[in-house]
């Protein structure tokens, strides 16, 4: 199997990794068998729509999963260790040392009771401890710095609600940068942000590429900020990994139905007037068993053997799979 | 290079605005503020236009006016000074001679269509609620409203269901049906498609263009996605910290913005063809607070574009082309580039 960074190991060989969550219409498949390789020192974009499962799967990467979880299988692997099968103490000592998440809400995320200066050093005592004090505060006042934050000294000693949403998000990354990780996941973090501060925070994304040796995966649901941004792309279809290649590739000659279908769906700005396009039907229930193509039933391509088998995620072309059994026939 | 601009009469609607003189001002808001406590200046000097059968455009970051704008307009924000009239007649005294009639004539479609939904009321309830606070002819709304909803295609067992057990493409639906019973006029849509994935909000957008034509109707249409914008609006206008900056046709403020903060905004919205994407243009800083905006022109303390004169002088709404205005000193200085 190619590898999407030629040559390079991938960083995490994701292997058919399944979720199951138990609720009150019986087992919910969150993840139906998802295979990617997050590259090293590559932003693999991850898109998809709502109930894709892509934040699921950002999740299960740092093993933060919801309670009512009843199954997670396959492999998850790191570095030649399988996350799947960490237990919960090591994977503690993963978790804000080589794996780092930035989340959609930062006034969420950070603690309302304690100030800037104090996230930023409790992050960089776990990571280095030992650490002195002196050492911590001028290693916070140079992360603010680097994201951008000027006056550093005010804006440590500020608490969050003291934070504008940019600068909060800004606290964020600056606090997922501190612990130098090799994977830092990012989750929709421009969503909840106005247009002209998320340029800023995109802005921000794109130098840290000079300085930040790590993988990223950004999950966004905005495919012209993935296509900006990142080198590699995945796309998501109900729990499902339908395509992944490199951005320019996958967006220029898009080979899943769903990825065509959602290229389609954008509305292209330089043409005005007329119909715009939307994919017929509903997203699949995640209740339903996984016996057939997820996206058979909004298709326009699909015959009898997408509703008899699962289709496998297979090589197409120089770094590129797709899980379609027609993507050579239709064009 | 500026933006290349679409195929000529590519938009009708567009054409229209160009070629005939715009028709009589449906709605219309003339130099309106509304100010909260005192001190809050939500909106400041607002005036817009909009005539009969148009979709007009509204955008901005949070905490432009958008919503106060929207709430001004349907009359449940009373403007501080200025002057709303609804077909050449203040609201003011519409309301006061019969707020229901008024009411009638302008509808709002709320952003968060599944939570405007009443819990505790069936969606045939909720759909019903209108006609009788309104005491209209039971047996004529009645068949109005079940050709509405078979217009929008909402199932006849969607009726005795509660808003939890639909989708929310169907609350949207219903939203849309509530409003249409009453044969408004305008319809004030507020982010109607925020929250939808891609692959539904194209439906919706194409129910709304539709509705307009077949039921003569007028849109007012707030939403931060600028290609929805782009797609289905005929004149744009953009606020910043309380005041419309520029007002332009749809068409000519994406191919050449005059404001610099509309081509800021412009500039962030990534296209997905590497072709078409404008260099981002990254404005400094966030929004100042409408509690003590900046002096001089509002938008001083972010334009890139700035001088001396901005932080003391106040620009006024000035014509910069027919049917465009602009709130600046120094129009089409900061250009949207490839």
């Amino acid at each position: 199997m190619a590898d999407p960074v030629a040559l390079a190991s991938p960083l995490v060989r994701i292997r058919d990794l399944k979720l199951e969550a138990a609720t009150q219409r019986g087992t919910a498949h969150i993840l139906r068998g998802v295979s990617l390789d997050i590259g090293r020192g590559r932003i693999l974009g991850v898109v998809g729509e709502s109930g894709s499962g892509k934040s699921s799967l950002a999740s299960c990467l740092l093993r933060l999963l919801p309670a009512n979880m009843t199954r997670l299988e396959g492999s998850m692997v790191f570095d030649g260790t399988d996350l799947v099968q960490l237990d919960e103490a090591s994977m503690t000592l993963w978790r804000g040392r080589r794996i780092a998440m930035i989340f959609q809400d930062p006034m969420t995320a950070l603690n309302p009771l304690f100030t800037v200066s104090t996230h930023l050093v409790d992050v960089l005592k776990r990571r280095y401890p030992g650490i002195s004090r002196d050492d911590a505060r001028s290693r916070a006042r140079a992360a603010l710095t680097s994201v951008g934050i000027a006056d550093p000294d005010l804006r440590l000693a500020a608490y969050p609600h003291q934070l504008s949403g940019g600068m909060r998000q800004r606290v964020m990354i600056a606090m997922a940068l501190l612990v130098e990780p090799d994977l830092l996941v990012a989750d929709e973090p421009t969503t909840a942000l106005d247009a002209t501060v998320e340029a800023q925070i995109v802005d921000l994304f794109e130098s840290l590429r000079q300085k930040f040796a790590g993988s990223i995966v950004f999950i966004s649901h905005h495919l012209g900020l993935v296509a900006q941004l990142c080198d590699d792309l995945c796309v998501m279809y109900g729990g499902t990994v339908v395509e992944t290649g490199p951005v320019a590739e996958v967006l220029a000659r898009p080979q899943h139905p769903y990825t065509r279908a959602l290229l389609a769906c954008e509305i292209d700005s330089d043409a005005q007037g007329g119909r715009l396009v939307s994919i017929p039907g509903e997203v699949q229930d995640p209740v339903a068993p996984h016996v057939a193509c997820v996206f058979a039933p909004r298709c326009q391509h699909a015959d009898t053997r997408c509703r008899a088998g699962v289709p496998p995620l297979q090589d197409s072309g120089a770094q590129r799979r797709v899980a379609c059994l027609r993507h050579g026939e239709i064009g | 290079m500026s933006a290349a601009r679409p195929p000529e009469g590519a938009q009708q609607r567009n054409a229209q605005h160009e070629a005939t003189p715009m028709p009589p001002a449906l709605m219309k808001l003339e130099g309106v503020s509304v100010v909260f406590g005192g001190k809050v200046r939500a909106l400041d000097d607002v005036s817009l236009s909009i005539a009969q059968g148009e979709i007009v455009g509204l955008v901005g970051e949070s905490g432009s006016g958008k919503t106060t704008l929207c709430r001004v307009l349907v009359a449940l924000t009373p403007a501080t000074t200025g002057t709303v009239t609804l077909g050449g007649e203040p609201v003011a005294a519409q309301l006061a001679k019969s707020p229901l009639a008024f009411r009638r004539r302008v509808q709002m479609l709320l952003q968060d269509a599944v939570a405007s939904l009443s819990p505790r009321m069936t969606i045939g309830r909720t759909l019903r609620e209108p006609i009788s606070i309104h005491d209209l002819p039971r047996a004529e709304a009645e068949v109005r409203l079940q050709a509405i909803l078979q217009r929008l295609g909402l199932p006849a067992d969607v009726q005795a269901k509660f808003p939890h057990q639909i989708s929310g493409g169907q609350a949207r639906r219903v939203g849309v049906a509530r409003a249409l019973v009453m044969q408004p006029q305008i319809i004030i849509a507020d982010e109607p498609t925020a929250g939808l994935d891609v692959s539904v909000q194209g439906e919706l957008l194409n129910l709304l263009m539709e509705l307009q034509q077949e039921f003569a109707l007028t849109y007012l249409l707030v939403s931060h996605n600028l290609n929805v914008i782009r797609r289905v609006t005929g004149r744009t206008a953009v606020m910043y910290l309380g005041q419309i900056v520029e007002e332009a046709p749809t068409r000519e403020l994406f191919a050449k913005p005059a404001h610099p903060y509309s081509a800021a905004l412009l500039s962030t919205n990534p296209a997905i063809d590497p072709a078409r994407r404008a260099r981002r243009i990254v404005l400094q800083g966030e929004i100042p607070s409408v509690v003590n905006p900046p002096s001089g022109c509002r938008f001083h303390t972010r334009c890139p574009v700035a001088q001396a004169r901005c932080k003391t002088d106040a620009p006024a709404l000035a014509e910069v082309g027919p049917s465009r205005t602009v709130r600046c000193h120094f129009p089409f200085s900061l250009e949207l580039t490839r």
